[in-house]
């Protein structure tokens, strides 16, 4: 040893269990704090990947006429432009290609590399005003290929021709609405526009801005320097808010939570390496106090107190970095194998920048915070108190505990929790924190489930509808698209507008019929009464309508449909229809609507067959197999059925309802597990640092049953306590979370949080339970004599040991002044 | 104590810490143990309180085999009939003087009796003291503490493990004047653990503990 901060390793290899625990501690912060961060920037990168393939990674897009255009390019903060407009968007304007109404769309190259979503599969970008590139459905309805000359007629009669140049992938949207598009160069759209308006109008611009600039500011700037009203102006909101550059009052919102999280995901971790140090510091007064003697100052125990604490970052540190990173891996390997397909984008061994810098400056500046008090106490310490031999073993009580109101040891339990008002609080305070940050980030879930709404089980991939809404499908096209081995399921709805009451007076009604497989859906959406009797054709289920008083249920109700007239009772109400008519939802929300079944609706209606035929297929489905039932399906109908393909727009909604929840469910376990470590590792500690004590009172003829019950008094006090404080602070924090992400948006009243404080609380008591297990196991299984004599440093330091042993079996105390007596060598 | 055998460790680590140690004491007298460091003074004492367990032999308080109790029957057994004095008193941090004292009698869940505890605490000299917590009072004060939580339980045997180790002279007096009163006033047997030959001349017995080996030196005062 060359230097006294040298003792500092050799100290370190003789107290290898209790500084472990205090290991562990800042291995657990710092895996916390990392995991969170690198899982919240996974998930932002997901997010952005997805915001990106739908939205497209424009920022602000802007209607503005040529000459603003190259003032806009020329701007040091722009870093790329592209001019984008649209005819025909309905497919209502009568642009055909061909004799095929095709919506029209026009922009520079540059766009394609801003809409990822837009992807050109064959041939290429038209280069000049003559060229178009077509999508698949358009190439598949008109035969045509790359190089074929195809004639666009517009609704003022006039005839352009364009070469096909290229082929591209359909969009969610064109899939959706089983549209043909066109696609041109932003010059033959500018002309095509020209004609259109009969004058130069403004197009949309959509611009990139370059990296860290200031978006609003700059997008401030452009508006008032060219004249831009804000009416001309639009986002791409999602993008702009993963980027941290929305001002969306809303986003705004959704920032200072993200930050009220971080901050507290921060403080868990700074209040866990705190308390462990506290304890880990405090116990070895004796130590210090005995350096002091030996003529060490108060800086050098300082010194010694922080060289300490490097000591232990230099590996637990990057242990939890290490595992943060694990666990992140996990997590991104696990969604994607989840949803293969849909996170091909998510790297798998990714590594996130912020999680690591996070957790490795929250793990130093937390430990060199946590020792520098704990330091300055261990300078103060009087070397009197070291060679008295008082310390350690009867400092820290102030108080004596309470033996009048419960049993000696279950008293001396809830002092041991009690007596030291810090640690109480930093046990306790780090206890609250796990329920705090639970509830917290419990109100991300009722989020998630607010703003994206999960895939429902009923959802179709793809669906056939008459386009006129009669019940023109055939019954026998479902049969015969069922035989399909690419088919999962298929069912149809027949559906028609009839009379609720006497023909001449009734309210119209939309009677839709159900199979078996939509009624066993409907029963999640039941509110009242039976879908048993409905499927059965015994009655009707009523959908509920927001305003109504009266359900109607149990009542007869007469249903017309011209002469027919059916009397049924109303077996159930349904919150809701979810299923779509055509391509868009175009079910009236304030018109009644009433599900039956097929053979009530047949007996009705007259008709057998469907209006809408929905389709589930199997995941390996392939495109040749869908577009095979579709040439099935216009042969077997000969027209009048239009198709919609939503497997994109599903495989969109299951991604960001895959990852939220993924990562939300992450977080929360992380914490969960969090606190069961923490609370494993505050008990472990606690009865490691009193084991010499333990041993005194076993001595004296303390059981070990009484040991125990004395540990479990201990711990309830700071579970309950632990509980106190966590639901006095978190609930409030979960309902102004509550309130701002949810109640702001969607108006949902705040509801106590009873299931996560169920899980939470159970984690808890799990791990109160394990906590204990383990230490009366150690209690049980040493000797009375092993615990008496237990190396002070499980309870105090291990400094004075002579490490030759003078005699087998035993060691004697270095310092005679302080010890002098014999020990033996603790088992 | 019949036989007793005490080993540590094996092969070449092999100690015998205490070898075949036989002897007994009537009720009332007061034995010294001496010895150098490391004879098994310690382990012989830990072994007779039950404290740690014997290899073989046997050690009968009152007639009862502390060896074939169970854990929990010894531990019971020893709060009971044996009382402890350590050299570092190890009292009870978070309870007061009065607490300490009384503390096997909380583990034993009877209610103390109080003409016997204010006897002992008189007896002590820490009436004024009761409410005071360990870390508020010298050694010699923590050690009377620790004398008076032996002896609350009138126990048949007392065992001191260096009582007088940590204090002054004036404090060790006093505490050896209590271990005599102890022996001679409540019929109790003593038996201490001492390096100091000087306060062996107060005990009825004194033996010497050598490698592990038991010699009686004889009695010192009748």
């Amino acid at each position: 040893m060359k230097h006294y901060l040298e003792l500092v390793s050799v100290s370190a290899k003789h107290r290898g269990k209790q500084d472990w625990m205090t290991k562990i501690c800042i291995i657990l912060s710092v895996f916390l704090v990392t995991v969170i961060f690198s899982m919240a920037d996974m998930e932002m990168r997901s997010q952005m990947a997805q915001a990106v393939k739908t939205d497209g990674s424009w920022h602000v897009a802007f209607v503005i006429n040529e000459e603003q255009r190259a003032l806009l390019e020329a701007r040091p903060e722009v870093e790329r432009t592209a001019r984008y407009n649209a005819l025909n968007y309905y497919l209502t304007e009568g642009y055909q290609v061909e004799g095929l109404e095709t919506g029209i769309c026009g922009f520079d190259r540059e766009f394609l590399e801003m809409m990822p979503d837009v992807e050109i599969l064959e041939g290429e970008f038209p280069e000049n005003e003559e060229g178009a590139v077509i999508n698949e459905l358009t190439e598949y309805k008109l035969g045509v290929g790359i190089g074929d000359i195809v004639t666009l007629t517009t609704p003022w009669g006039a005839a352009v021709e364009y070469r096909v140049t290229g082929i591209c992938k359909e969009t969610v949207l064109t899939s959706k609405l089983d549209a043909s598009i066109m696609l041109l160069n932003g010059e033959a759209i500018s002309k095509l526009y020209k004609e259109d308006t009969g004058e130069g109008k403004e197009m949309i611009t959509y611009v990139v801005f370059r990296p860290f600039c200031n978006i609003q500011k700059a997008v401030e700037e452009i508006c008032s320097e060219l004249g831009i009203e804000q009416s001309q102006v639009s986002q791409n909101v999602k993008v702009l808010m993963l980027m941290f550059q929305s001002r969306d009052p809303y986003m705004m919102t959704f920032y200072f939570v993200a930050a009220v999280l971080a901050v507290l995901v921060m403080t868990a971790g700074v209040l866990m390496i705190t308390s462990s140090m506290n304890s880990n510091v405090a116990r070895r007064t004796e130590f210090f106090g005995m350096m002091r003697c030996l003529g060490a100052t108060g800086k050098q125990i300082i010194r010694f107190v922080r060289r300490e604490a490097f000591h232990w970052c230099i590996s637990a540190i990057p242990a939890g970095v290490l595992a943060g990173i694990v666990v992140t891996w996990a997590l991104c390997g696990m969604l994607r194998l989840l949803s293969p397909g849909l996170f091909d984008g998510m790297p798998l061994l990714g590594i996130s920048c912020p999680g690591l810098a996070a957790g490795i400056i929250m793990g130093y500046i937390t430990v060199f915070l946590a020792a520098g008090k704990p330091a300055r106490r261990a300078a103060g310490v009087s070397p009197l108190t070291a060679v008295s031999g008082n310390a350690g073993t009867v400092q820290g009580a102030k108080k004596a505990a309470k033996t009048r109101f419960f049993k000696v040891e279950t008293a001396l339990g809830i002092h041991h929790a009690v007596g030291s008002r810090k640690n109480f609080f930093l046990v306790t305070g780090s206890f609250a924190f796990s329920i705090i940050l639970f509830l917290a980030f419990s109100t991300a879930i009722d989020f998630m489930y607010h703003a994206i709404v999960p895939l429902q089980p009923s959802a179709p991939d793809y669906f056939i509808y008459s386009t006129d809404d009669s019940n023109s499908i055939p019954g026998e096209l479902a049969e015969r698209i069922g035989e399909y081995p690419c088919v999962k399921r298929v069912f149809g709805r027949s559906r028609e507008a009839v009379t609720l009451g006497p023909e001449e007076s009734g309210a119209a009604l939309t009677l839709i019929s159900y199979d078996e497989q939509q009624f066993k859906w409907a029963e999640k959406e039941l509110l009242e009464g039976s879908i048993k009797d409905a499927a059965e054709g015994k009655g009707l289920l009523y959908a509920y309508t927001s305003g109504e008083e009266d359900s109607l249920l149990g009542e007869t109700v007469v249903v017309s449909y011209g002469e027919n007239r059916l009397e049924v009772p109303v077996a159930g109400v349904l919150s809701n229809v979810p299923f779509t008519y055509g391509a868009g939802n175009n079910t009236n929300a304030t018109e009644k609507t009433a599900v039956c079944s097929q053979d009530l609706f047949r007996e009705l209606c007259g008709d057998s067959g469907y209006a809408m035929l929905n389709i589930q297929f199997r995941s390996e489905v392939t495109e040749e197999e869908v577009q095979e039932l579709r040439r099935m399906a216009e042969e077997s109908c000969g027209g009048g059925i239009a198709f919609s393909d939503k497997r994109l727009s599903n495989r969109e909604v299951k991604g960001a309802s895959y990852s939220l929840a993924v990562f939300l469910y992450g977080f929360l376990a992380v914490i969960a597990l969090i606190a069961f470590f923490n609370i494993m590792n505050c008990i472990a500690m606690s009865v490691s640092a009193r084991l010499r004590e333990y041993g005194a009172m076993r001595a004296v003829g303390m059981t070990v049953r009484q040991l125990i019950r004395m540990v479990c008094g201990e711990t309830i006090t700071y579970m309950i306590w632990g509980i106190v404080f966590g639901c006095l602070f978190g609930l409030p924090l979960n309902r102004l979370l509550f309130h701002s992400l949810v109640t702001s948006r969607w108006g949902d009243a705040w509801e106590l949080p009873g299931k996560e404080l169920t899980v939470i609380l159970f984690v808890m008591f799990c791990a109160v339970c394990l906590a204990v297990k383990r230490p009366a196991r150690q209690i049980r299984e040493m000797t009375v004599v092993d615990t008496i004599n237990v190396e002070p440093e499980a309870g105090g330091s291990g400094y004075h040991w002579n490490i030759e042993p003078e005699a087998e079996g035993s060691v004697t105390c270095a310092d005679p002044s302080m010890c002098g007596e014999k020990h033996r060598i603790p088992s | 104590m019949d036989n007793l055998r005490k080993v540590y460790g094996n092969g070449e680590n092999r100690v015998e810490a205490v070898k075949g140690v036989s002897f007994s004491m009537q009720k009332g007298e007061f034995g010294a143990v001496v010895g150098v460091s490391g004879s098994g003074k310690s382990t012989l004492l830990n072994c007779i309180g039950g404290l740690d367990d014997a290899d073989s032999g046997k050690v009968l308080i009152n007639g009862e085999d502390i060896f074939s109790m169970g854990e929990n029957e010894r531990t019971v057994f020893r709060r009971q009939n044996i009382g402890f004095i350590f050299q570092s008193f190890h009292l009870i941090p978070e309870l007061d003087v009065e607490q300490n004292i009384i503390f096997p009698l909380l583990l034993d869940y009877r209610k103390p009796d109080k003409e016997r505890v204010e006897e002992i605490l008189e007896v002590l000299g820490l009436q004024n003291r009761r409410k005071h917590l360990p870390g508020q009072l010298s050694g010699g004060q923590q050690q009377r503490v620790a004398i008076g939580r032996a002896l609350i339980m009138r126990p048949a045997l007392v065992l001191a493990d260096e009582p007088t180790g940590n204090l002054d002279s004036q404090s060790s007096r006093d505490v050896m004047d209590l271990l005599c009163k102890a022996s001679r006033h409540y019929r109790q047997t003593v038996l201490m653990i001492t390096h100091n030959m000087n306060l062996t001349s107060m005990a009825d017995r004194v033996f010497r503990v050598a490698d592990g080996t038991l010699e009686e030196l004889g009695g010192v005062q009748q």
